[in-house]
């Protein structure tokens, strides 16, 4: 089964007559809480430092919001 | 009258304060939809506890942090003495 990530994707209706070459596949990032539903306890922490810049207590939730073209970097820096 | 320079230790301890401040934001705002999570009631009590003490110690340096009796004023009257939050 292929790594879970949260970008998706989609292909968008290419016509021939695009007046520039179109983009096949589109994708998007959804956020992390979509997956999640009610939060479950004892869910992995950042610690307290990591949590102020990560900008979430639960490592679940952190989403940086990558471009599609940054590396999917992982964790609070 | 010589240009106010604050120490290395008040930043440190100011992020200090922040990092404590964001966990228990966030354990306020968990344990309002989960009030029987016994785990993270100890962990927001550990967090509130270790944030009075740092408190105190900060104050003692850096003179007080809130207002309207949350912290202790030093003589003469020097809770709007600046630096101010958004000018450190």
């Amino acid at each position: 089964m292929a790594k879970f990530t949260l970008r998706k994707q989609y292909r968008p209706y290419v016509s021939p007559f695009d007046p520039c070459p179109s983009i096949r596949v589109k994708t998007y990032v959804t956020p992390p809480n979509l997956y999640v539903g009610f939060q479950p306890e004892k869910l992995p922490q950042f610690n307290a430092k990591q949590a102020l810049f990560a900008g979430t207590l639960w490592k679940v939730f952190y989403d940086p919001y990558y471009g599609s073209e940054e590396k999917e970097k992982g964790g609070g820096q | 009258m010589s240009q106010k320079e604050l120490p290395k230790e008040f930043y440190e301890m100011m992020e200090e304060l922040q990092a404590i401040d964001f966990v228990l934001v966030e354990l306020t705002l968990y344990l309002d939809t989960h009030p029987d999570d016994f785990e993270a009631i100890e962990q927001f009590n550990e967090n509130a506890h270790a944030r009075q003490i740092l408190k105190q110690k900060f104050e003692q340096q850096f003179g007080p942090l809130q207002q309207y009796g949350n912290s202790y004023s030093g003589y003469p009257w020097n809770w709007d003495d600046p630096p101010w939050p958004w000018q450190i």
